[in-house]
């Protein structure tokens, strides 16, 4: 399978992807519930380039509004996080509820002057008319989603059970708990993020760190599963022993001497509903990757902001019967991701390099034809089957 | 806490079925003349912080002119979104052709 270098450098194709993968037929993350726990709690995040708000409302109830005022269109909310009776745009403080109905417009009626009314809105105008965009909203276990699209498919459908078991493997009912986040803005296209986690083949290449300390390696037992339309993916590995093996014995980076100064780090234990797997990674299309690296999990969001450019939010958690000892390792083995990562940094970078490459050579095809030219389940890391898959998805919804 | 009655205006200042601020001890008091009866409450909105009195009587109803929220005059009680906090009223008494309230 060629795949054109434009797919990552073309801003028509750009406009149709967010079009069609963020803004229609897709459901697209926006967080934790508990990162909203209490009435008038909000969230301030992003769906493709719109920005959109998660509150909880008084009523205890999860909504998605789209962060544009319905009278001048000003993106109004500029917190991140916060805690309102009310939304209000600061520019002439047209006043919301956390469900994004319209409550008050100032001077509606006008202003009352030597004893006649002045101005305001005409009799006729109907606030019930003029809330804010309100997103299809759906939660599993925790976890909210958000279309702008009313007719989407419900959530587990969308996702189709093989990837569905994964996603309540991880999320499985038990209450979450926040333990931090990690932002950084990678200059490449956002595709490149989503190839990155359905691409077994570079971990044991490019992150060293992996193989030297028995993380990851080529021969780790593994799985590869997609949804019906190949758009999602599950990359499924459990952990090998450890030490010098016959297949990256010709790796010349794998260093045995090397030894960590504090190797708390690794200090894995295994959870029971793990039920095997030593890493799961998720990749949801189009917005997000959900990840277990043996004690480690996280949301990480993509939400791009240009054909060269995303913004990409991992959000590290736990669950609220963790001891404080799991928190603290939970805590430790998030140093493998994030911009600053043992790990992830290397991701970071070469996706940056990827742009570069696509930017100079735009009439260029890239090759993803380890392990054949089609898609399936398979049963092994060596295999590019999961970006085909992906792109054969995408070719299908962009008519391309 | 000690009460006292404050003389405010003479109740001919009043409208009648609408609505004025006074000053009270540097405080702004709405004054609503409805069917002869004279009503008093702080004058500035429980939530955006707006003058009472450049809002619009209904009946016993004030509405905010800000975010359209209604206040009922008698009691004080917030009616409606996006109010979340009741109003003060005050005592009133019409002695010698004044307004008293007590506070």
């Amino acid at each position: 399978m060629g795949l054109e270098t434009a797919t990552y450098t073309d801003q028509e194709i750009y406009r149709r992807e967010l079009e069609r993968f963020f803004y229609s037929g897709h459901w697209c993350y926006v967080g934790l519930e508990a990162e909203v726990p209490k009435p008038g709690d909000f969230k301030r995040t992003a769906i493709g380039e719109r920005s959109v708000i998660m509150t909880r409302a008084q009523d205890g109830e999860i909504h998605v509004v789209e962060n544009v005022c319905a009278h001048r269109g000003m993106r109004f909310c500029r917190d991140e996080f916060g805690n309102k009776k009310d939304l209000i745009c600061p520019y002439h403080q047209w006043n919301y509820d956390l469900k994004g109905n319209l409550i008050g417009v100032p001077f509606r009626r006008g202003i009352k002057q030597d004893g006649k009314v002045n101005g305001g809105m005409p009799a006729d105008f109907k606030p019930e008319e003029h809330g804010l965009n309100k997103l299809k909203v759906a939660i599993r276990n925790g976890v909210v989603f958000a279309s702008f699209d009313h007719e989407v498919e419900p959530l587990e459908e969308f996702l189709g059970p093989t990837i569905l078991q994964y996603f309540d493997r991880l999320f499985d009912g038990r209450k979450l708990k926040i333990l931090g986040y990690n932002k950084q803005r990678i200059p490449g296209n956002w595709k490149l993020m989503q190839e990155n986690i359905k691409d077994p083949y570079h971990p044991g290449l490019l992150h060293t760190w992996f193989v030297t300390f028995g993380l990851w390696r080529a021969d780790n037992k593994s799985e590869l599963k997609m949804d019906e339309h190949f758009r999602h993916a599950a990359m499924i590995s459990t952990r090998g022993g450890g030490g010098k093996a016959d297949v990256t014995a010709g790796v010349t980076s794998f260093k045995e001497q090397m030894r960590l100064n504090d190797d708390r780090f690794l200090d894995v234990v295994v959870e029971p509903w793990w039920n095997g797997p030593t890493a799961v990674m998720m990749t949801l299309f189009p917005s997000v990757i959900i990840q277990q690296q043996v004690n480690s999990v996280s949301t990480r969001h993509i939400q791009p902001n240009g054909h060269d450019s995303f913004d990409f939010v991992w959000t590290h958690f736990g669950f609220e019967d963790d001891t404080p000892e799991m928190t603290q390792r939970r805590l430790r083995q998030a140093n493998l991701f994030g911009p600053a990562g043992f790990v992830s940094a290397d991701d970071g970078e070469v996706i940056e390099f990827s742009q570069e490459g696509f930017e100079q050579k735009p009439f260029h095809q890239t090759i993803a034809e380890l392990g054949g030219r089609d898609c399936g389940h398979t049963d092994h890391m060596v295999t590019e089957t999961l970006i085909r898959g992906m792109y054969n998805y995408w070719r299908q919804v962009m008519e391309k | 806490m000690n009460k006292t009655w404050i003389k405010l205006v003479p109740v001919t200042d009043v409208p009648s079925e609408d609505v004025i601020a006074v000053e009270a001890n540097g405080h702004e008091i709405a004054l609503y003349g409805i069917e002869g009866q004279v009503f008093a409450s702080d004058n500035i909105c429980t939530h955006g912080h707006a003058r009472l009195c450049d809002g619009f009587l209904d009946g016993h109803e004030i509405e905010c002119p800000l975010h359209q929220g209604k206040f009922d005059i008698r009691s004080g009680k917030a009616l409606c979104e996006p109010l979340t906090e009741d109003l003060r009223t005050y005592p009133v008494k019409v002695e010698e052709g004044y307004v008293f309230i007590e506070v």
